[in-house]
């Protein structure tokens, strides 16, 4: 579902202020959106706190909504 | 692609290409990685952008070593350090702090008990030191300041080996993680992840470097333990979940205190590992053979080795290590000073302080790696002056009886 003008997320992904366009949008399409190349390789976090990967279907976002994708080298993770 | 080799040889063939297709990752003899603007820098040290900024922290030889660690022991993460005892101040430095204790075996090898007793006891540091052949010592030394139990595959020089399913379904069900250091067994001869074990330890400077060619160590997180139950990682934990530990190491413990394996060395230690297995089956192999020639032999007081039948540990040891038992064994003779003549006869055997070298080495453990330690204490650990270690090579057997067989006919 579009949403209208008035109803576009605000959202801010590793420091910086994002929009999205797409109504019902949860992390495993923000790491889409985002083309994050190996998702394994990273923790999520939203305001603050851990998400475990198999709730990435299940955490939608909502307006307001702080994300940090934070990457892992070397013989990181999961 | 399933064998142990297979993957130790080839890697995960999903990991990023060579710019030159080369077949070995090359070794990055470089501290710093350039990037293109003062925004993508400090993306990458917030962890927000994945690349490599400083060799302190990671490289990509480093990394490339640590990732087939990684599917070798099917493992979350894996940390190379600097050594086999930088692996071990990490973790408990990780884990513990001043006023909590450690549940460790009562026989540890002699480095990892002076780091214990002389330079973490003076930080508040308690250990608490049990049979680990006996679960309910360690059930009962366990209490809500226990931040870890500690112990080795095979104990160096008693060669014990603990039941450690067993082991682990007290550490288990008592909420804190157990350390398992799998040097002498190694992921080939023993899967710590299959036996309940949280975090696995290893100086790969033994049979992993493929010679004692390098210095080096491992910290092995399974992924298998629920860090929120960790006091020292709460806050990895709220943040970064399974990930805590390998966030509290890359980003702060490890990363503090400087103790990163060198490029050169993961190059080498990765070279190594490829021919890892044979080198094992084959120093396995003529440690059996030489335990079964020493204990027929009228000059020999005793003989240790997992291998033989009437070692205590033998049934434990063949089922935990697919009937391997590795490549030490100890014998004694009847005094120190035997002991002493009898390796100061050998002429192929080397006289040195290191372990699963492709080499076959001999000391006497009483006056050497346990020397700082008094005759009381050594009485408790059972080293014995009469006692002699033999790390067993891959040299052709025969030539190390006959070595063996010389320097007795002296005595």
């Amino acid at each position: 579902m579009k949403l209208t003008e008035g109803d576009i997320m605000q959202i801010t992904v590793n420091g910086e202020a994002n929009e999205l366009h797409e109504a019902e949008v949860n992390l495993l399409k923000l790491l889409e959106i985002r083309r994050v190349e190996s998702p394994e390789m990273i923790a999520v976090q939203l305001n603050g706190e851990f998400v475990d990967m198999e709730r990435y279907p299940f955490t939608f976002l909502k307006s307001g909504d702080d994300i940090e994708f934070l990457y892992f080298m070397g013989g990181g993770s999961r | 692609m399933t064998g142990f080799s297979t993957y130790a040889i080839h890697g995960s063939r999903s990991q990023q290409k060579d710019l030159h297709g080369a077949l070995r990752t090359p070794v990055y003899d470089s501290v710093a990685f350039e990037h293109e603007s003062a925004e993508d820098l400090s993306q990458i040290f917030s962890g927000r952008k994945p690349a490599h900024a400083y060799s302190r922290i990671t490289n990509p030889t480093v990394e490339e070593f640590e990732n087939r660690i990684k599917l070798l022991s099917n493992a979350s993460a894996v940390i190379a350090v600097s050594s086999g005892m930088a692996a071990i101040s990490n973790i408990l430095l990780a884990l513990a702090s001043s006023g909590t204790n450690i549940v460790a075996s009562r026989h540890l090898f002699g480095n990892t008990l002076s780091l214990i007793e002389r330079t973490l006891k003076p930080w508040g540091l308690e250990a608490r030191y049990v049979s680990m052949s006996a679960p309910l010592e360690v059930q009962a030394a366990i209490d809500d300041n226990t931040r870890a139990v500690f112990l080795e595959t095979v104990t160096n020089p008693q060669l014990e080996v603990a039941d450690i399913k067993t082991i682990a379904g007290i550490t288990s069900q008592k909420g804190v993680p157990l350390i398992v250091d799998n040097t002498v067994t190694t992921p080939y001869l023993f899967r710590t992840k299959d036996f309940g074990v949280n975090i696995e330890v290893i100086s790969s400077t033994k049979y992993i470097s493929g010679g004692a060619t390098s210095v080096g160590g491992l910290i092995i997180d399974n992924g298998n333990f629920d860090w929120r139950q960790a006091p020292r990682l709460e806050d990895w934990a709220r943040k970064m979940g399974p990930m805590a530990l390998l966030g509290s190491l890359r980003r702060e413990v490890y990363r503090n205190i400087g103790s990163c394996l060198s490029p050169h060395h993961a190059y080498l230690q990765s070279l190594g590992l490829e021919t890892m297995s044979l080198r094992i089956e084959k120093s396995c192999a003529n440690a059996f053979s030489i335990a079964r020639f020493l204990q027929k032999h009228k000059k020999i007081a005793a003989v240790n080795y997992p291998g033989l039948k009437d070692s205590r540990y033998h049934e434990v040891a063949a089922q935990q290590f697919a009937n391997r038992f590795g490549g030490l064994l100890t014998f004694d003779l009847q005094s120190r000073d035997a002991c002493f003549a009898f390796i100061n006869k050998l002429k192929l055997i080397r006289r040195a302080s290191n372990v699963n070298d492709n080499k076959t080495l001999i000391l006497h453990p009483a006056s050497t790696i346990f020397c700082e330690y008094p005759e009381k204490q050594l009485e408790e650990m059972n080293i014995r002056q009469t006692m002699i270690r033999l790390s067993v090579g891959i040299e052709d057997v025969n030539d190390i009886i006959q070595d063996l067989e010389g320097g007795l006919t002296t005595l």
